[in-house]
């Protein structure tokens, strides 16, 4: 089952924001989506997982359209995301964050949960191995009853991306998950994430780790102002001129992922002041 | 016909606005802080129980106080009901502003719930006379007539949302409102001093709201412990209707719920013969409120919210 | 990597601690039938407030939604029992009838009103709930064919179960406590179920709950929809127990005291509804000399209360079940 886009594009009253995009995304595979600050590979992302609507064009699940749904149908035809900035239900458990995506499932049946003490019972047990195995996976069962909220910034990472897979999506959307994590933590990150390929399932990364997307992904998409630059392998488009001139290539450029580069820096170094604050 | 026409234009022009008055403070607030301030339809009242306070204090016979008189209360009282304003964001919201989202309402709940009371125990909760400012004299216009009281009304809010547009606008401190008011950590981060502005719309706010409900009082010869939450709710919708933040806004969307209560009040009746009578009155505000909220939540001059700041995380 | 992690202790409360709240709360409840009429009557007020606790804390504790007009809902099941079992429409069923019914117009009447509101959030739900709140009690007001407008309706119906007759203070006392037992578990278990996660999630972060696949407009209208129903029974009872309703009992006010006891005793937490309606309904029996200075002191204390404790007096964590396994503990 391919997901699909289809002439999509994005615009804010004049401001376009992605400009007639179409590609391809295989199960199997892990896709990479690269671009400076401000081409559009979040939009993308929030787009698919129906955050943002689509001006026009479309997204297709195999043969099912998925732009114009609503986020929690989009959720449940199998496309899980992370955020960019960490958004996981903080005074929750680290297990009732990855419960409550049972919901969808469970929820014409939550009148019987309360009537009927044994079912809940038997239900509870069944999400709750689901959730075990997928907290597993990630070496989280230490904090299964902890609050989200209060893991360390990096487990929350890992905990964001547990939940995303807990129900086996058939397509895991990833906005940029190695952003704030330190040199050790992108090492296990890039680890984790190459054990989460499966012949069934779609990932697709924004990334501005290059290490990351070089040594992770099958294909990649350039984006350069809003618009699909490049799409190839690794090598693909590391050997491109166009890419390079465009992306990598002049001075100006390099300059401007620096200071993205400092100004992510800056934004971590508030938000972990805020937090200690 | 005709007459009655201009006859309502006028009132509506004079209850349009001492709404603005007070809408103006709802929105400021709300453009700085992003909380809506459930104790602002009392600094409403309060202003009408100071100014008849401080009128008692100076003249024995308050019906026959000299415009001198009458003058230095309603100044006196606005600048008090400020500085209370001040006391109050001191006190009862600034330790919550990096609370939760709702904590400073509740707390906001719970000042208007004090306010209320001690001013009933203090005064009496029954209603009681309130001076006119202005001497009553009647005038007719185009066929309507005017009273002295409503022209008076008329140019003092006029003069003080004049004041405050160019305050606002012009004044080195207006601008510091604005910038606050547009990002307060970018504000903080160029060094202006976020608490003296906050403080500020603290200030011009109550002492906005304190003006309306003396010419209010004044309007109606009466005043009332409890008559800030009906009339403080109206003028939220008011500021909601223009777009919640934007000063404009708030006085266009006043004038607009005076019109259509003031149009409602007279059209229903006849309309539905009878049916619906003028009791419904109060009904108009919340309705025309709930259906800008769902229909245009970002109001007539309020800017678009953008999908990207509707998010929200926890509220409470 | 988990030696360093702070690991919070599992809520529980100490054995005695424990001990002292359930014999007390026993002793109370074995007790107040047999105390004057007076005490009674205020023990009713203090469960039907832990009724109304329980339903609104539903929306505004687990949900996170704020509700300022929850009386309305309390307002339809009072006037759904003096319409049914009064000379006023000449219509006079039994109690045990008027429940059922009053439970399905409150539930819809939450559905009704929920609809159209519950895609704002906030602050702004805040004002349109509380709009609509006051639009229905100026609606009973001004109806007087139905409702007999501000003058109320008097002399309903002495109310009886089955023959056994629930209408001195004494009886109301054990359906009031058998009602709010039943509404306590009934919203203890939900909390719990798969919908109770989805309310906190919503209450957390709802686009993030909307991601995970919540349907976040079924989950908040399913809340309101409780909520509106015990809202609406406790409506019943009060009207059942006071055999006279006009709207004077349903103004903004009773909407911010139900809230408030809520944030005073603990957001979502039954404990919490608990210490909040007696903090509230029996500290101004307590202070009744100082009549008008009772409502200056509820704001102050709530001003206060917000301030310095935030969370409210009980701990979200503490609840009656954590109560009750740390008196069988070990």
């Amino acid at each position: 089952m391919n997901l699909v886009f289809e002439n999509l594009r994005k615009q804010y009253g004049s401001n376009v924001a992605i400009d007639d995009v179409s590609a391809v995304f295989e199960p199997g595979l892990i896709h990479g989506i690269i671009g400076p600050n401000g081409a559009g590979k979040s939009t993308l992302i929030n787009m698919t997982a129906g955050s943002y609507t689509v001006t026009s064009g479309r997204i297709l699940l195999g043969d099912r359209q998925i732009s114009g749904l609503k986020k929690y149908q989009i959720a449940g035809s199998g496309i899980a995301r992370t955020y960019q900035n960490i958004r996981l239900f903080d005074q929750m458990t680290v297990l009732d964050n990855l419960e409550v995506c049972y919901y969808a499932d469970d929820a014409g049946l939550a009148w019987k949960e309360v009537l009927w003490p044994p079912y809940a019972k038997s239900r509870e047990a069944e999400r709750h191995a689901q959730c075990r195995k997928a907290l597993a996976q990630f070496d989280l069962l230490p904090w299964i009853s902890e609050d989200a909220g209060s893991l360390p910034y990096g487990r929350q990472r890992m905990l964001e991306i547990a939940r995303a897979l807990v129900r086996d999506p058939s397509v895991l959307l990833l906005d940029e998950p190695a952003a704030g994590l330190n040199h050790a933590e992108t090492a296990e990150l890039t680890a984790r994430l190459r054990a989460l390929r499966a012949p069934h399932r779609i990932m697709i990364i924004v990334e501005h780790d290059m290490d990351l997307v070089m040594a992770l992904c099958d294909r990649i998409l350039v984006m350069h102002h809003g618009k699909l630059l490049f799409q190839g392998t690794p090598a693909e488009v590391q050997g491109n001129t166009e890419v390079q001139q465009a992306y990598l290539g002049t001075s100006n450029d390099i300059d401007e992922i620096k200071s993205a580069a400092q100004d992510r820096r800056a934004k971590l170094g508030l938000r972990a002041r805020q937090r200690s604050g | 016909m005709w007459g009655t026409i201009v006859q309502q234009t006028f009132n509506a022009l004079t209850i349009g606005a001492i709404y603005a008055l007070i809408a103006l403070g709802y929105t400021m607030v709300y453009g700085v802080l992003r909380m809506i301030n459930f104790a602002h339809g009392e600094m409403f009242m309060l202003g009408a129980y100071a100014a008849f306070v401080l009128l008692a204090l100076m003249v024995p016979d308050i019906g026959a106080a000299g415009a001198l008189a009458l003058t230095a209360a309603f100044f006196g009282a606005i600048l008090l009901v400020g500085f209370a304003g001040v006391g109050i964001e001191r006190l009862a919201y600034k330790p919550l502003r990096h609370s939760t989202r709702l904590a400073p309402m509740l707390s906001s709940l719970g000042v208007s719930l004090f306010l209320v009371t001690g001013v009933q125990i203090a005064a009496g909760p029954q209603p009681r006379m309130f001076p006119h400012l202005f001497p009553n004299q009647r005038y007719e216009v185009l066929g309507g007539s005017i009273t002295s009281v409503q022209i008076g009304i008329l140019i003092a809010a006029f003069i003080l949302m004049l004041g405050l547009h160019f305050f606002v606008n012009r004044s080195r401190l207006g601008i510091i409102v604005r910038a606050v008011s547009e990002s307060r950590p970018t504000a903080q981060l160029l060094g202006i001093n976020v608490n003296g502005a906050i403080s500020l719309i603290f200030f011009l706010g109550p002492l906005l709201g304190a003006s309306g409900g003396i010419l209010y009082s004044s309007y109606y010869g009466i005043m009332t412990p409890t008559m800030g939450a009906v009339v403080g709710l109206k003028a939220f919708t008011a500021a909601i209707l223009g777009g919640i933040g934007s000063i404009p806004g708030a006085m266009l969307g006043a004038f607009i719920l005076a019109f259509v209560e003031v149009v409602g009040t007279a059209l229903l009746p006849i309309l539905t013969n009878g049916a619906i009578g003028t009791e419904y009155r109060d009904v108009f505000a919340f309705a025309i409120l709930i259906l800008v909220l769902l229909f245009r939540p970002a109001g007539l001059l309020g800017e678009a919210v953008s999908e990207e700041s509707m998010v929200y995380k926890r509220e409470f | 990597m988990a030696s360093t992690v702070l690991t919070t202790a599992p809520a529980r409360a100490p054995r005695w601690l424990a001990f002292l709240l359930i014999a007390l709360a026993a002793a109370l409840i074995v007790a107040t039938p047999f105390l004057p009429n007076y005490y009674i009557r205020v023990a009713n007020s203090l469960l039907i407030y832990i009724l109304l606790g329980i339903g609104l804390n539903i929306v505004v504790g687990y949900a996170g939604l704020l509700d300022l007009g929850f009386v309305a809902f309390y307002a339809v099941g009072a006037y759904t029992y003096a319409l049914l079992a009064s000379n006023q429409l000449g219509i006079h069923l039994p109690l045990l009838a008027i429940l059922p019914i009053a439970a399905v117009i409150g539930a819809a009447t939450g559905i009704l009103l929920g609809l159209p509101v519950l895609r704002l959030r906030g602050d702004y739900l805040a004002i349109v709930t509380l709009g609509f709140g006051e639009i229905i009690r100026i609606v009973i007001n001004n109806m007087d064919w139905l409702t007999n407008g501000p003058k109320g309706i008097p002399a309903l119906d002495r109310a009886d179960m089955l023959g056994i007759s629930v209408a001195r203070p004494s009886e109301i006392f054990w359906l009031l406590l058998v009602t709010c037992i039943l509404a306590g578990l009934a919203v203890w278990r939900l909390q719990k179920s798969i919908l109770g996660k989805a309310w906190a999630a919503i209450r957390e972060d709802q686009d993030a709950a909307a991601g995970v696949g919540v349907n976040t407009t079924n989950a908040k209208l399913a809340a309101f929809a409780i909520s509106a129903t015990i809202g609406s029974i406790a409506g019943v009872i009060f009207a059942a127990s006071q055999r006279f309703v006009s709207p004077e009992s349903f103004s903004l006010q009773e909407s911010i005291l139900i809230v408030l006891l809520i944030v005073i005793g603990g957001i979502g937490n039954i404990l919490g509804i608990i210490a909040g309606a007696a903090i509230l309904i029996l500290l101004p029996e307590v202070l009744r000399e100082f009549a008008e200075w009772r409502i200056l002191f509820l704001g102050l204390l709530m001003v206060v209360l917000i301030i310095i404790r935030p969370g409210g007096i009980v701990p979200r964590s503490l609840g009656p079940d954590v109560l009750f396994k740390s008196l069988f503990r070990r």
